[in-house]
Parts: C-alpha cells; sequence; structure tokens
C-alpha cells in the first residue's frame, strides 16, 4: 500500500480570469523505501504539491491519503498531529530554532509528542549524520551542512513515514549536496520511509528511484535513461 | 497528547536563557510598573493611617452627630444630654479642636479630643502617663519623632492656655495631624477661657458599640452613621483614595498594553519560526501555551523585583513619607499585575493562531 497517495488532486487559486491553475489534475504515489525527486523551475508548483501532499493546505479537488487516512476527514488540530507522528519536513536550513541547541530542537519534539526516537536510537543517528558532536551547539554556531544534517535529523527523530523536503540542498555546495542526498538516500533504504524531494538541481536525481516533473502545474513521471540502459 | 505547564515552559525558559539582553529590558519595564504600583499602594496605605488611626483605634460600630453636621465632626455640636444609650452595648462622648501647637521650639498641626478617661475610646498610653489634672495631655507619638517630649509646655494657636505633655500613644492621627488627648474640661478651657463652664455639657459626638446601627434610638435632629462612612466622610479622605487607587489601576492597564506590544513585537519576530513549528505537527496550543508561560515568568520576575525594591525603598524612607505596606494588598496586586500582563499576552496568541505554517517553506 502507498504511505502518501493524491487521486486526482487540483489546487487553483483566485477565481474567473484571475483563477490560476498551480496544480493541474495530479495521481501521485509514494511507497515505503522510495526516494522520490520532484524537480521544476521556479513557480512551476513544486512547492504547493509539497504543501498539499504534507497536508499544509488542502487542494480544490482530489483526494490525498496519508497512511490510508484521507485528509480531507481532518481538522486542522487532527492534521497537525498526523503531520507530527507520520511526516518529517526538511525545511531550508535557516529554518532551525535559533534560540535552542541542537539537543534542545529534538526535545522539543520529545515535549510534544510520544514515542520518538528512543536515546541510543536517537545517539545512532547523530553519529550516522556525523551532528553527535554538536548536540550543545546553537544554528548560529553550525555550518550550512552542519544545519542541514540537523534539520534531516530533526525530520528523522520522530520516526516518520514519509519525509518531505524542500531544496534541502538549496545552501550547500555541491560536495556538500551530494552528501545530502546521499544522506537521504541511505536513511529511505534503511529507515524504509517514503522520501520526496523538491529541488531544482537536475544533478541530484541520479540516486533517486522515481522522477517527477512539473511544469506550470502539471506533474509528470520521468522515464529514467539508465532505466532504459 | 497533551503538554504540561512545565512542558510549555521548555521553549519559554530556553528563549529567555539565549536572548538576556532583550527579555532583561522587558523585565525592566516590569519592575519599573511593579515597582509603582507597590509604592503607590504603599503611599495610599500610609495616607490613608494618616488620616483614620486614631478613629480605628476606638473600635466603635458608629458615630452620632448632628443632621445639619455633613458629618463633619467639628461641625456637629450637640449635648450630653441629646444620647441616652439606648439600643447601643456602650457609648461615649467626644469633643475635639484643632489647633497648632507649639513647644517653643517646634510647631505642629494638631486635633484634640476631649475624652472619658473611663471610657472605651481613651488609648492605651504607651510612655509616661495618663492626664490626670487639667491640662495635661497624652500625645499621639509622632509628635515624639518630630522633637516633642514629655514635660514639654505646649502653646496653642488660639488661646493663651497651655497644655502639657505628660505621656505619649501610639497610632493616634487622625485627618493627618497627630492628636492629643485630654479631659473634656481642659477642652472647655481652650475653647473659652475664663467663661469656661465647669461640667459643661457641649461635645461634638457620641461614639457607641453596637451589633446594629438600625436598633439605635437617636433624636431626629441626631444622625447615627458607621465607623467607615465616617471616616470616607474626613476632609479629603475619599478624594486622596480615588485618585491613588485610580493611577494603580492605570498601571495595571498600563502593564497589560506594555507587555502586549513588547511580546506582539517578538511574535511578529518569530513568525517564521513559529509558521516552521506548526509545519511540523507542533500545534497552535502549545505555542500559545507557550507564549502565556513566558509571560508569566517575566512577570511573575518583574513583579518579585518590584516587590523587593519597594519594601527595601520603604525601610530607608525619612519618617515624613507616609508609606505603609501592606502586604497582603502588595501580594493581591502582584498577582492582579502577572494576570494583567498574561491577558496582554494574548494578542500574540491569537497572532500565533493565526500564522499559516505555508508561509515557513515558502507555498
Amino acid at each position: 500500500m502507498a504511505i502518501l497517495e493524491l487521486k486526482k488532486v487540483q489546487k487553483t487559486f483566485g477565481t474567473g480570469r484571475t483563477k490560476v491553475e498551480a496544480m493541474k489534475e495530479t495521481d501521485f504515489e509514494a511507497e515505503k523505501g522510495e526516494l522520490i525527486a520532484v524537480i521544476g523551475p521556479s513557480g512551476s508548483g513544486k512547492s504547493t504539491f509539497l504543501t498539499i501532499a504534507g497536508g499544509l493546505q488542502t487542494p480544490t479537488d482530489g483526494e490525498v491519503m496519508i497512511n490510508g487516512t484521507a485528509l480531507a476527514d481532518l481538522k486542522e488540530k487532527k492534521r497537525a498531529a498526523l503531520r507530527l507522528k507520520e511526516v518529517g519536513f526538511v525545511l531550508q536550513a535557516s529554518n532551525l530554532i535559533p534560540y535552542l541547541n541542537v539537543g534542545q530542537q529534538m526535545q522539543l519534539l520529545d515535549k510534544v509528542k510520544k514515542g520518538n526516537l528512543q536515546k541510543e536510537e536517537a545517539k545512532e543517528l547523530y553519529q550516522s549524520l556525523g551532528i553527535d558532536h554538536l548536540i550543545r551547539n546553537f544554528p548560529k554556531d553550525l555550518s550550512g551542512g552542519e544545519k542541514q544534517r540537523v534539520a534531516i535529523a530533526k525530520a528523522l527523530y520522530t520516526n516518520p513515514s514519509i519525509i518531505l523536503a524542500d531544496e534541502p540542498t538549496a545552501s550547500l555546495d555541491s560536495d556538500r549536496a551530494f552528501e545530502v542526498m546521499n544522506m537521504l538516500k541511505e536513511i529511505t533504504k534503511e529507515k524504509q520511509t517514503a522520501t520526496i524531494v523538491v529541488t531544482h538541481d537536475t544533478r541530484l536525481i541520479d540516486d533517486c528511484d522515481k522522477v517527477y516533473k512539473i511544469t506550470d502545474g502539471k506533474m509528470e513521471l520521468q522515464e529514467r535513461v539508465y532505466d532504459t540502459l | 497528547m497533551k503538554p504540561k505547564g512545565s512542558e510549555f515552559m521548555f521553549l519559554a525558559w530556553n528563549e529567555i536563557r539565549n536572548n538576556k539582553l532583550r527579555f532583561t529590558l522587558v523585565i525592566g519595564v516590569l519592575v519599573l510598573i511593579s515597582y509603582l504600583v507597590f509604592f503607590l499602594s504603599g503611599l495610599a496605605n500610609g495616607l490613608e493611617q494618616l488620616n483614620r488611626e486614631a478613629v480605628d483605634k476606638w473600635e466603635a460600630d458608629g458615630i452620632i452627630l448632628t443632621e445639619e453636621s455633613d458629618l463633619r465632626l467639628q461641625q456637629s455640636i450637640l449635648s450630653k444630654d441629646d444620647f441616652d444609650g439606648s439600643g447601643v452595648d456602650e457609648y461615649t462622648e467626644l469633643s475635639q479642636l484643632s489647633a497648632i501647637a507649639s513647644n517653643g521650639d517646634k510647631k505642629e498641626n494638631v486635633y484634640i479630643f476631649a475624652v472619658d478617661p473611663s471610657s472605651f475610646i481613651m488609648p492605651d498610653v504607651t510612655e509616661g502617663n495618663a492626664f490626670v489634672d487639667e491640662g495635661e495631655v497624652i500625645a499621639d507619638d509622632t509628635l515624639k519623632e518630630d522633637g516633642f517630649e514629655i514635660g514639654d509646655e505646649l502653646s496653642l494657636s488660639s488661646t493663651d492656655e497651655t497644655l502639657e505633655i505628660v505621656g505619649f500613644t501610639d497610632k493616634a492621627r487622625f485627618n493627618a495631624a497627630p492628636v492629643l488627648f485630654t479631659d473634656q474640661d481642659t477642652l472647655e478651657t481652650l475653647q473659652y477661657g475664663e467663661f469656661a463652664e465647669e461640667d459643661s455639657d457641649a461635645i461634638n459626638a457620641f461614639i457607641i458599640r453596637t451589633d446594629n446601627l438600625n436598633n439605635v434610638e437617636a433624636d431626629k435632629t441626631l444622625q447615627v452613621i458607621d465607623t467607615e462612612t465616617f471616616i470616607e466622610n474626613l476632609p479629603g479622605y475619599t478624594e486622596q483614595n480615588l485618585t491613588l487607587t485610580l493611577m494603580i489601576y492605570f498601571l495595571f492597564i498600563i502593564s497589560a498594553v506594555v507587555l502586549a506590544i513588547f511580546l506582539y513585537v517578538l511574535t511578529i519576530q518569530k513568525i517564521s519560526i513559529f509558521g516552521v513549528m506548526k509545519a511540523q505537527g507542533i500545534s497552535s496550543g502549545y505555542l500559545a501555551g507557550s507564549v502565556v508561560a513566558q509571560t508569566f515568568l517575566l512577570s511573575l520576575a518583574g513583579v518579585m523585583i518590584g516587590l523587593f525594591l519597594a519594601v527595601i525603598t520603604g525601610l530607608f524612607l525619612p519618617a515624613a513619607v507616609p508609606v505603609a505596606f501592606n502586604y497582603i494588598e502588595m501580594l493581591i496586586y502582584g498577582i492582579i499585575l502577572i494576570v494583567v500582563s498574561v491577558i496582554g499576552a494574548l494578542i500574540s496568541v491569537q497572532t500565533i493562531v493565526r500564522i499559516d505554517p505555508l508561509k515557513a517553506i515558502g507555498g
């Protein structure tokens, strides 16, 4: 069963002559252990897709299912709880909470949700992401790459079944960007999460299981060149 | 999972700890406001005591004055025969005169109360002796602080007669002036000199003790009022209290508004952070609880420091400044300050609830 499923989802803004179709009718599925890239130029509808998939906004038409639960049936409070339980967002590096150190960023999640990683598991996660020596550091003391690794750790800390990453490599140099993508791939396979990475950087999609391209709100699955080789 | 109060504190406290300067400024403003509130309440209390101490000392339930006196002791002229004690447990007569008393060195505005030495309004002597002979008085001990002593001969502004201080009593000020207690004959002499009548029956009021003022049977030309009403009608008493109370209430509002503005600005600065947290599934309720917890911590710190500073100031104030702290009242005002501060934070809570997590990820 697909963990994340979008059925005939559409999103329009405005009406009449000002109507904009941000997302044309789209079907999408993500299974456990799949790393999926969603690529497209700026303004193509990538973020609209990500926010609808993560339950941050509701589609104009169609249905979004997370682990078998239709988001349309849930009120905002329940949607937030489902997000906390099932979805790990990896947002841009600057979005870490500036007044909490790395350890406290995770502790905050313990304050609002049960069933997060156990101490040993968390330790392993920090080691695997190479941030175990940064636990007492504040975001201002971290480099761009370190911030992004902390953001990934934060997304994984709640043991989500889906990871939604919004331009996770945007503020990184090439080496760091590849490093982060490799890390996401490893996590996806190891933890059997469905990981969807929204990016405009086509160099990073080689290791992805599926690639979707969005152009003017229309989302299409891309055939992979090496698949045919 | 419903977060507990201590869990709200986590975000609140860590933010305060890591933004010391910013939050010290907020606490600083609250310290100044609460200090002013506590100081004004002490001042209101001190001025109140200054007016009513001598009356409270009677431990009386009511007072009988003439109908036409407009509740002013000085304007009430009646005779000892005007009331026979019907309907009261105890009663006694009171005559009074105001004057400027001087011991040759210092001058002081005083009230002279003529009381029956065997009555319940006769003050306890804390130093020296009670008056026995004509011309002897017991003085309020604030006069002692002003340089008056036992044995001092007092000349008065309105008469050639003199008085001698034979003892002191405590807490005996009336209408912001110390009281001299003496007997009826001495007061008569002060008022009428050589024309004074011996055993005159002219007095100003009857002071009564009773369970029910409605049971008091007095002539139609007299009015029976409770002690509190009598005090409230002392010249300037109510006006002064209302002014200070109004200032305190305004400070509560100012406190709420100032903190609301500070927290609102801080919240606006943190919109993207709150948006990220909401996107991650942290509920508005948790974030709102965190802001309320933060406001509570800030206002508690501000109020505690303000209280401490006010009490310390009180210890070093000269006796001339009528500040008297009522700690229970201060505690209540402190709680009110914290409550109004938290109410002020509700504007920020409303802002947090409205933050769209979409904005956090540029959707």
